[in-house]
C-alpha cells in the first residue's frame, strides 16, 4: 500500500513536468498566434501588444482574395466531400455485406495509397495530370483530394455498418419490412453517427489539404491554405495570417468535438496500425 | 426506371451471381480510382523513367536521369538533408513521445487526461497553421527573442529558415499519432505481467527494458514507418520553414515539376522517394492489414 502511494507521487511529479511543457511548447505558439489576430500594434521587444483592436479583421475580410480562397475552398471541400460520400458509402455498404470475388484484397487495395511516401505519389499523379491538361483546373484538384479521402471514407462507414445488429435487420424483415425500408429505419440510424463523422472529417480534412493544391491547382486554383502560404512567403502584414489562421481554426474545432468520438477506445489508432 | 430497380432487386435476391456483380459494381468506382491515381501514377512514374522516349520516337531502356540524379551535387545534397530531417525527427520523435506514452499507459485521473489532450491537439492544428505559428515564436524577434530580451538574455540563433525549422515543425505535427499508436501498443502490456517482474526484484529499468520494450516494439516499428513515410516526402513545413539550399526532396520534387517543368526529373526524384521508403512502407501497409485482418 505504500509502495502504491510512494508510486502516485512520484507519478504526479512526472505528470506535472509533461503537462507544463506540453502547455508551453503545444498550447503557447497558438497563443501568439491568437494574440497577433487581436493585435493592432506590437513592436518589439514588448511582451504584450502596445494595442489590441479587431482592425486587422476588417482589413483581412475585406479582402477580394480572402473571400475568394474561402468560397473556393468551401466549394471544392463540398464537392469532394459529396462525390466521396456518393462512391464510398455504397462501396462501404458493399464491403461490409456483400460477398463478391476478391473482395478482400480489393478492400485492402485502399491501403495502396499509404505505401509510398505521399508528396512523391502526388508528383507522379502530376505528371499523369500534365499529359492530361488537368493542371490548374478545378476538377484536377476535386480529383487528388477525393483520392485522399478515400481510405477514411469506406474504412469508418464499413466498420459502422459491420457493427450494426443484424437480427434486428432480419428481425423487421420477418415482420414484412421491404430492404429499403429496413436500411433507412434500422441501419441507417445506428451507423448513422459513424458515417457522419467520417464525412465532417473528410470535409475538414478536405479543407485543410494544402499539397496536392498547391501542387495541381498552382497558380489557377487558390484555396485558403494556399493563400495562406503566399500570406507567409510574401511577408505581409503579420496580422492577416494570424487573423487567417484564427478563421482557418475555426473548421478545425468543429472537427475536434465530433472526432472525440471516432477516436475514442484507441480504434483509431489500430486503424494506423498500432 | 422503376421496373429497373425492380428487376435488379429481384435478380439479386434470386441468383447468388447477380448479387455478386451488384457487390462488384458497386465497390467499381472507388476500386478504379485507386488503381488510376496511385497505383499506375507509381507504375507510371517508374516505367517512363527507365523507359524514355528519344527524341525520333523510339523507346528504349535508359537510366541516365538516375545517373544525372546520383551524380549531380545538388540533388545528392537535397537527398542529404532529407535523410537527415527524416532520422532526427525519428529519433526525436521517440525520445519524446515513448516516456508521454509510457506516463499516460501507467497512470489515471484528471491529468493524464489533460497531458493525452495536449499530446492529441497537433492532429487538429493544420500544419500551414503551424508553420506560420513556428515564424511568430521562432522566428527573428520572436516571441521566444522577446521573452529571452526581456529577461536580459542575448537572442537565439533562430532555426527558422535551417534545416532545424523543418525538425522542429515535422515533430510537432507528429506528435500526436506516435503517441496514439505507441499508446495503443502499451495496451497489450498486461499489469500482471509487470507486477510479477516487480516482485522478483526488478527496478524500473529492467522492467522496461526486459517487459515493456519487447511487447511494443513492433508498434515502435510502425509509429517509426508512418512517420518516415509522412516525413521523407512531406512538403508545407520544409518549404515554409527550411533553407532554401538544400532543400528536402517535397520542396525539390515540386520546384522541379512546376518551375523547371521538368516532369522527367520529377518522376525521378519521386521514384527515388518511392525506393528509401519502400520497406518501412510494405511494412506499414502489412501491419495495418494485419491488424484489420484481426
Amino acid at each position: 500500500m505504500t509502495s502504491l502511494t510512494l508510486k502516485r507521487v512520484r507519478l504526479d511529479w512526472s505528470g506535472i513536468a509533461f503537462a507544463v511543457i506540453l502547455t508551453l511548447v503545444i498550447i503557447g505558439p497558438l497563443v501568439v498566434v491568437a494574440t497577433w489576430a487581436f493585435t493592432e500594434v506590437w513592436r518589439y521587444p514588448n511582451i504584450i501588444p502596445q494595442k489590441f483592436g479587431f482592425r486587422f479583421w476588417g482589413q483581412t475580410l475585406g479582402r477580394p482574395d480572402v473571400w475568394n480562397a474561402l468560397m473556393l475552398s468551401l466549394k471544392l471541400s463540398t464537392v469532394v466531400t459529396l462525390l466521396s460520400a456518393l462512391i464510398c458509402l455504397p462501396a462501404a455498404y458493399a464491403f461490409a455485406r456483400m460477398k463478391f470475388p476478391g473482395r478482400d484484397i480489393l478492400f485492402f487495395s485502399f491501403l495502396a495509397g499509404h505505401a509510398f511516401p505521399k508528396f512523391g505519389l502526388l508528383v507522379a499523379i502530376a505528371a499523369i495530370f500534365l499529359q492530361l491538361n488537368l493542371i490548374g483546373t478545378f476538377w484536377g484538384v476535386v480529383l487528388i483530394q477525393l483520392v485522399g479521402t478515400l481510405m477514411f471514407m469506406i474504412w469508418i462507414p464499413v466498420a459502422a455498418f459491420q457493427a450494426v445488429d443484424r437480427r434486428m435487420e432480419e428481425a423487421a424483415r420477418d415482420v414484412g419490412a421491404s430492404p429499403l425500408r429496413v436500411f433507412w429505419s434500422i441501419t441507417l440510424p445506428q451507423a448513422g453517427p459513424t458515417i457522419f463523422a467520417a464525412v465532417l472529417l473528410s470535409f475538414v480534412g478536405t479543407f485543410y489539404e494544402t499539397e496536392g493544391a498547391w501542387l495541381i491547382g498552382a497558380p489557377g486554383i487558390r484555396t485558403m491554405p494556399v493563400l495562406m502560404i503566399s500570406y507567409i512567403n510574401n511577408q505581409m502584414v503579420i496580422q492577416y495570417g494570424a487573423v487567417l489562421s484564427v478563421l482557418l481554426w475555426v473548421p478545425s474545432f468543429i472537427a475536434l468535438m465530433f472526432a472525440r468520438r471516432v477516436i475514442g477506445g484507441g480504434a483509431f489508432a489500430r486503424g494506423f496500425g498500432g | 426506371m422503376s421496373e429497373f430497380v425492380e428487376r435488379a432487386v429481384s435478380v439479386s435476391t434470386e441468383t447468388a451471381a447477380g448479387r455478386r456483380s451488384i457487390g462488384l459494381l458497386l465497390v467499381a468506382i472507388p476500386v478504379f480510382l485507386v488503381i488510376w491515381l496511385v497505383i499506375w501514377p507509381a507504375i507510371n512514374a517508374i516505367s517512363r523513367t527507365i523507359w524514355r522516349t528519344d527524341a525520333d520516337g523510339s523507346s528504349s531502356f535508359d537510366l541516365s536521369s538516375y545517373a544525372f540524379f546520383f551524380s549531380d551535387r545538388y540533388s545528392l545534397d537535397n537527398l542529404a538533408v532529407t535523410l537527415w530531417t527524416t532520422l532526427v525527427c525519428a529519433v526525436l520523435l521517440l525520445v519524446i513521445c515513448l516516456p508521454i506514452a509510457l506516463y499516460l499507459r501507467f497512470s489515471h485521473g484528471r491529468l493524464p487526461a489533460y497531458v493525452q489532450a495536449l499530446a492529441i491537439l497537433p492532429m487538429f492544428v493544420p500544419s500551414i497553421i503551424l508553420a506560420f505559428a513556428c515564424i511568430r515564436v521562432l522566428g527573428p524577434n520572436g516571441m521566444v527573442d522577446i521573452l529571452l530580451n526581456a529577461v536580459g538574455l542575448p537572442k537565439i540563433r533562430t532555426p527558422y529558415l535551417t534545416p532545424w525549422g523543418p525538425v522542429i515543425g515535422l515533430v510537432w505535427d507528429n506528435i500526436p499519432l506516435t503517441v496514439l499508436i505507441l499508446l495503443s501498443g502499451l495496451g497489450s502490456v498486461a499489469n500482471q505481467s509487470i507486477e510479477a517482474a516487480r516482485d522478483v526484484g526488478a527496478n524500473t529499468i529492467r522492467v522496461f527494458w526486459h517487459i515493456i520494450l519487447p511487447r511494443i516494439s513492433n508498434s515502435i516499428l510502425v509509429a517509426l514507418s508512418f512517420s518516415v513515410l509522412g516525413i521523407f516526402s512531406s512538403f508545407t513545413l520544409p518549404y515554409l520553414l527550411g533553407p532554401a539550399s538544400p532543400e528536402m526532396l517535397g520542396p525539390f520534387m515540386q520546384r522541379t515539376l512546376r518551375d523547371v517543368q521538368d516532369p522527367i526529373g520529377a518522376m525521378t526524384q519521386a521514384v527515388v522517394a518511392f525506393g528509401f521508403c519502400i520497406l518501412f512502407g510494405l511494412f506499414y501497409v502489412r501491419s495495418v492489414a494485419r491488424n484489420r485482418g484481426k
